[in-house]
């Protein structure tokens, strides 16, 4: 009995083992390449363990500036959703956790709903608006944009957050004086903040990452690194895999080492958004 | 206060998609004003071959995504609820693909499956496997996209079962095994039923995103060859931005639009008595 068990033991931890590999090998495989020479890079088997150099992020930085400009592009908007959406959608859940109404209450399951809809479906309609205001390929557009694919899962979090507080620190607030805003920025938000950081995962992993809307709605100015990385693959004259590589290392290493040290808000955001608090 | 995220959603969300239901009824294209013509578009969709084999490849894709993703969640997160060594390690690096960029995803398995020359390719020769022909064949492509958007994703459907699994009072489990329940036994009657709910809001949530899918299939072959690997997402992209068809590409929408409400029918009618009727 006790051996039959160390061995179902051993075959479960081979198994996460295995789960291990399916993650982690095809960005392992990428970023080791990317420090590879151009002929050694489809050496089977891989070799682990060589002379790392830089000779890819140099032809990267000499050969496509513009991917760098995306970079900058990406974190222009990164951080704008982030600011407006952590804003809009704090306002909106305090709101909404500490008021309730029909048309509250009608506007939280609006938030539900429209996040059902598929958000490539928009494009079509807004384009040729956009197109007349004069907002594609800007910063702004992409940030309203996914501003607006976020903010219902950002109140839905706050809300849920916001509701955990209980009511006398603002109460005691209110009697001391404070108006509205100095509730929202002294006593809600640093007890909140939880929330305010499983909203911010969210939406920067989102915003840095995103790919279709990038493509529809950005031509040179505000292209971002997700759509310029495709470009690269997409070339005719044959993919410069090194290139590539280098590329695709310097996109994921800030959100991966976010994600990696930020994992446990993840939980939190998810049910939050998706059952009732 | 609310103002700013109504604002947001009606002005990106909500009045596009209205207005694609009266833009479908219409004949539109660049430089000409919009023609009402009824259903003709709808009518044209249902007789383009095209739209039937995009309809097609969405259902395949979509199913192939979400029960991977169920099969491959649940069982890793099963077996990460016995003692793992480094868990909080582990965990962060299976979660680490969501942290991806889905051109940089393709990136990576293409180097892997590259014709000739990928890793895996040898891997599958060595084996007398042949090649995944992923840029000639679509059912290759579509297979393959499946796999990478099931890589991408699968961090979301595992962290949702995970989080559920934690919560199974031990006690319930042992009481099921002292009356007899073998293992699988009680975590068919106890645990699966424990954490349904759990399971049926992480399987809706994967319909509904994985209906959006696109870019997997775009960065792999653009939906060729001979647009025999286009998903619904990818044809209304056509529709619109090559062939500015905009009537037709409405209709896309509306199809679609109505396929993601279908499946979060049950969903949101229960969010609507919890929040609307009871709050």
């Amino acid at each position: 009995m006790a051996r039959r068990r160390r061995g179902v033991e051993a075959v479960r931890l081979a198994l996460v083992a295995l789960a291990v590999a399916w993650s982690a090998l095809p960005i392992l495989l990428v970023v080791l390449a990317s420090f590879k020479e151009a002929r050694d890079i489809f050496e089977v088997p891989p070799r682990l363990l060589f002379a790392p150099t830089l000779a890819n992020y140099q032809a990267l930085w000499a050969e496509r500036p513009e991917f760098f400009r995306a970079l900058g592009s990406s974190l222009v908007v990164t951080l704008g959703t982030a600011l407006v959406t952590i804003v809009v959608s704090t306002l909106a859940g305090y709101v909404l956790a500490r008021h309730r109404n029909r048309l509250l209450n009608g506007t939280a399951f609006g938030m539900v709903a429209l996040r059902m809809l598929p958000p490539i479906i928009v494009t079509v309609p807004l384009f040729p608006v956009l197109n007349a205001l004069r907002l594609n390929d800007t910063h702004l557009l992409l940030v309203l944009l996914y501003a607006a694919f976020y903010v219902s899962l950002g109140t839905w979090i706050m809300r849920a957050f916001v509701a955990r507080l209980p009511l006398e620190l603002e109460d005691a607030a209110a009697v001391d004086g404070a108006g509205l805003g100095q509730i929202l920025v002294r006593v809600v938000l640093p007890l909140a903040v939880q929330g305010v950081i499983a909203v911010a995962i969210f939406v920067v992993v989102f915003a840095w990452n995103e790919y279709v809307f990038a493509l529809i709605f950005t031509t040179r100015d505000a292209r971002t690194a997700p759509v310029v990385i495709g470009e690269m693959l997409g070339t005719v004259e044959g993919v410069q895999w090194g290139v590539i590589f280098a590329a695709a290392t310097v996109q994921l290493v800030p959100v991966l080492a976010l994600v990696i040290v930020l994992q446990r808000y993840l939980v939190a955001g998810l049910t939050a958004g998706a059952v009732k608090e | 206060m609310v103002a700013p995220a109504v604002a947001l959603l009606l002005a990106f969300l909500a009045l596009p998609a209205v207005y694609i239901g009266w833009l479908s009824l219409n004949v539109s294209t660049y430089g000409q004003s919009a023609r009402f013509v009824g259903l003709a578009n709808y009518a044209e969709l249902l007789g383009d071959p095209v739209f039937w084999r995009a309809t097609r490849n969405t259902f395949v894709v979509v199913n192939a995504i979400v029960i991977g993703e169920l099969a491959l969640g649940l069982g890793l997160a099963v077996l990460m609820q016995g003692r793992v060594p480094a868990k909080p390690v582990i965990i962060a690096i299976l979660l680490a693909p969501y942290a991806i960029t889905e051109s940089s995803g393709i990136v990576m398995w293409r180097y892997m499956l590259e014709p000739d020359v990928g890793m895996v390719t040898h891997v599958l020769a060595r084996l007398g496997l042949g090649q995944l022909e992923w840029s000639t064949d679509p059912v290759a492509t579509l297979a393959l996209a499946s796999l990478i958007a099931i890589w991408h994703h699968l961090p979301f459907t595992f962290l949702i079962l995970y989080a559920a699994l934690t919560t199974v009072p031990r006690d319930v489990l042992e009481a099921a095994r002292i009356d007899g329940a073998g293992a699988f036994q009680a975590f068919r009657l106890v645990t699966l039923r424990l954490i349904m709910p759990a399971l049926l809001i992480a399987v809706l949530f994967r319909y509904i995103f994985a209906i959006r899918t696109f870019a997997e299939i775009w960065l792999l072959t653009e939906g060729g060859p001979a647009r025999l690997s286009e998903v619904l997402a990818i044809y209304l992209y056509r529709e619109t931005f090559k062939y500015h068809q905009f009537g037709m590409a409405s209709a896309t929408g509306v199809v679609m639009l109505a396929m993601s409400l279908l499946i979060a029918l049950p969903y949101l009618r229960r969010m609507f008595r919890e929040v609307v009727r009871g709050g």
